[in-house]
């Protein structure tokens, strides 16, 4: 179910892992209420870290997506936070698409945009000044 | 974290004559961890697991492991009671078979684990009659390290695991680990100078270069804390020094200035602000960009 | 498991040493009969000087059995293959590279264990290696209808040992020097072929000699234990033997 993530790309591996876990609930793979791999047996299928998983888990348990059960395992949750994050997502989706689209109207390049999202996530960019 | 380290070198020091392999190294292995040693061919690697397992005698400074001095020859075999080793070259005894040298190993361990040995007779699926010199190197670095794992140690010494190995094999060794840390408690300590299977399995990572550790850290703190800034200017890109701290390397050409950082983007984005450039971009960087520009020479 | 170890690093040197010597002391008994045949031709010999002199010395020897057996075995090839075997024994070792040294070294065993391990196992197949091969001589005389005691035996194998152990030790400390398998035994060779002729041409004195110590020629001829040579052979070897400890125990791998 889930892919092995890419350690090459600069995105931390346990972000790479909560993506997954949160794109696997939004189209469905995986239901509310339903058992998620545990950490080592999934440490040892990605051959990761098993510390990454269990970051990657603790830090989905907090925003809510999953709950891990002492002794039983990590479950997708089933409380209305769950739900609302799969609603904000799609938002977020037509968003960015949105977004997208403007820009290749301006003739942006995908590369472009791509650099463009990734340098405001990293906190800073400044756009202006640059030649219309 | 009020637990000791597991591995723990102070301005280690290791001279061949006039050669300084180790020029003050500071190592911290936490236990618990997959700990990454990386570096080029001769910086050093081999050396400090040599010295962690009593095979070298340091200089200068001192090492420790469970808290053991390494180099006293008593705590030294105290250590090895609980440590497992695959050398670089996978030294065995070679006309021994596969079922010989793992009963001879086995009666060296009072904690040796049968089920272990099992365990990875058939997940290797080693040929116990064969002679271990008749083994393909793959097939030898698994026995090695059957012999490391099966005899219940706390902490796992491994001189590059992988080396010369096809890709399918690497996978199976790396596999083989993580599945071993995940079951048993243990610390691994591994040098490589593949940065991709440190990127996959290890938590923490020191660089070394040239005797020293220049690099050291959580890996995930690396990658969140380590960042490229690219600026481009109108003109010739500007001569000025950042006085920011947390820069590693600055690279001018022509109208571009590229700079790597530890830490402090924000700093260091004010300043190049101040330099008036035409476009700044922050980008992230992996850990093979970090391991290569903190151990080449800076042009 | 050490020893076990130790045996089979040395296994094949010293089991061919054992057939080598053993067929080599059987053959000077069987050989008794044909030298009784031509000890008249030998007495011929006209040779002056010193040298002539020791060449009809040894001739003598030769007329009876007991100082045929002492002249040719110990004194001669027991000495010259046995010394050999010594050196041989000598060399290489549990830490040595292409027996897997590293390997060994990963395992928790103290070195001063390894060595001593070593060292005992080497001297164990030496011993036996001299008393084996010459407890048959005893044992066969009766076939070419002669007799040889076994208290002489075993005291010239006491004694035999006790020095040859000393190009065994020559060899060990020698490979803690040397890395590879041939120095080592031809350096011990060397020194031992140097010593044989500096005693052959040198010195008259029976004392000094370290094959007549070897051989216990004051034994053999007046009863009398040749002590300061043993003393002095055990202590070269401990002293040597400590030498390749100190070594190895310094010794980065």
């Amino acid at each position: 179910m889930l892919l092995k993530p890419n350690p090459s790309l600069g995105v931390p591996i346990y972000l790479q892992l909560m993506e997954q876990v949160k794109h696997a609930i939004e189209t469905g793979a995986v239901r509310p209420g339903e058992q998620l791999p545990g950490i080592r047996p999934l440490a040892e299928e990605l051959v990761i870290n098993p510390n990454t998983v269990a970051k990657a888990y603790r830090e989905l348990e907090h925003e809510g997506v999953i709950e891990l059960r002492h002794g039983a395992g990590a479950f997708v949750s089933l409380n209305a936070r769950g739900r609302k994050m799969t609603d904000n997502l799609r938002a977020a989706q037509s968003i960015v698409a949105g977004a997208v689209t403007r820009l290749r109207a301006r003739s942006v390049t995908e590369e472009e945009i791509r650099r463009l999202f990734e340098a405001e996530l990293a906190g800073l960019t400044r756009a202006g000044e640059r030649n219309d | 974290m009020t637990e000791p380290p597991i591995v723990e070198t102070t301005e280690l020091r290791k001279s061949y004559g006039a050669l300084e392999a180790l020029r003050g190294l500071n190592l911290r292995v936490p236990a618990g961890s997959i700990y990454g040693f990386l570096g080029r061919n001769g910086a050093g690697k081999t050396t400090t697991l040599k010295i962690l397992l009593g095979m070298v005698r340091p200089t200068g400074g001192n090492a420790r492991v469970f808290g053991l001095d390494a180099d006293a020859p008593e705590t030294s075999v105290a250590i090895r009671r609980r440590t497992g080793f695959v050398s670089e070259d996978k030294d065995l005894f070679d006309t021994m078979t596969v079922e010989e040298i793992v009963r001879f190993t086995a009666a060296f361990y009072p904690r040796w684990r049968s089920d272990l040995e099992q365990r990875y007779l058939r997940k290797f699926e080693l040929p116990a009659e064969k002679k271990v010199k008749d083994l393909s190197r793959g097939m030898r670095t698994k026995v090695a390290l059957l012999l490391a794992l099966s005899r219940g140690a706390d902490l796992l010494i491994l001189d590059e695991p992988t080396s010369g190995l096809d890709p399918a094999i690497v996978e199976e060794v790396l596999q083989a680990i993580v599945a071993h840390v995940a079951s048993e408690e243990m610390t691994v300590f591994f040098s490589s100078h593949q940065i991709a299977e440190v990127d996959q399995i290890a938590d923490r990572v020191t660089i070394i270069d040239g005797g020293r550790g220049v690099v050291e850290g959580a890996i995930e703190d690396l990658r969140e804390n380590y960042r490229r800034i690219h600026l481009v200017f109108d003109g010739e890109a500007p001569k000025t020094a950042f006085r920011a701290p947390g820069i590693v390397r600055t690279r001018r050409k022509g109208r571009t200035l590229s700079v790597l950082l530890s830490a402090g983007t924000e700093r260091v984005i004010e300043e190049a602000r101040a330099l008036n450039p035409v476009s700044v971009d922050v980008i992230p960087v992996t850990l093979k960009e970090i391991f290569l520009e903190t151990v080449t020479k800076e042009d | 498991m050490l020893w076990y170890r130790s045996w089979l690093e040395t296994r094949w040197r010293f089991l061919i040493g054992l057939a080598v010597l053993m067929c080599a002391a059987a053959g000077i008994v069987l050989l008794w009969p044909k030298v009784v045949e031509l000890l008249p031709v030998a007495s011929n010999l006209q040779v002056s000087g010193r040298i002539g002199k020791q060449i009809r010395e040894s001739v003598e020897l030769q007329r009876e059995y007991p100082s045929y057996i002492w002249s040719q075995w110990f004194g001669k090839n027991l000495t010259n293959m046995g010394t050999m075997f010594a050196a041989l024994l000598g060399t290489g070792g549990l830490l040595s590279q292409r027996s897997g040294g590293l390997f060994m070294l990963s395992l928790p065993v103290s070195r001063k264990r390894l060595i001593w391990t070593q060292a005992a196992t080497g001297l164990a197949e030496l011993f036996v290696l001299v008393l084996v091969p010459s407890l048959l001589i005893p044992l066969l005389s009766p076939a070419v209808g002669k007799s040889y005691g076994w208290g002489d035996v075993l005291v010239h194998s006491a004694c035999f040992f006790v020095v040859v152990a000393v190009f065994f030790s020559l060899a060990s400390l020698l490979s803690t020097i040397f890395s590879d398998v041939w120095r080592p035994l031809l350096l011990a060779i060397a020194v031992a072929s140097a010593m044989w002729y500096l005693e052959l041409f040198a010195l008259p004195r029976p004392h000094y000699g370290i094959f007549r110590v070897m051989s216990a020629e004051t034994w053999f001829r007046n009863g009398q234990l040749p002590w300061q040579g043993l003393l002095a052979s055990a202590a070269a070897s401990a002293a040597m033997l400590y030498g390749a400890a100190v070594s190895i125990i310094r010794r980065d791998f």
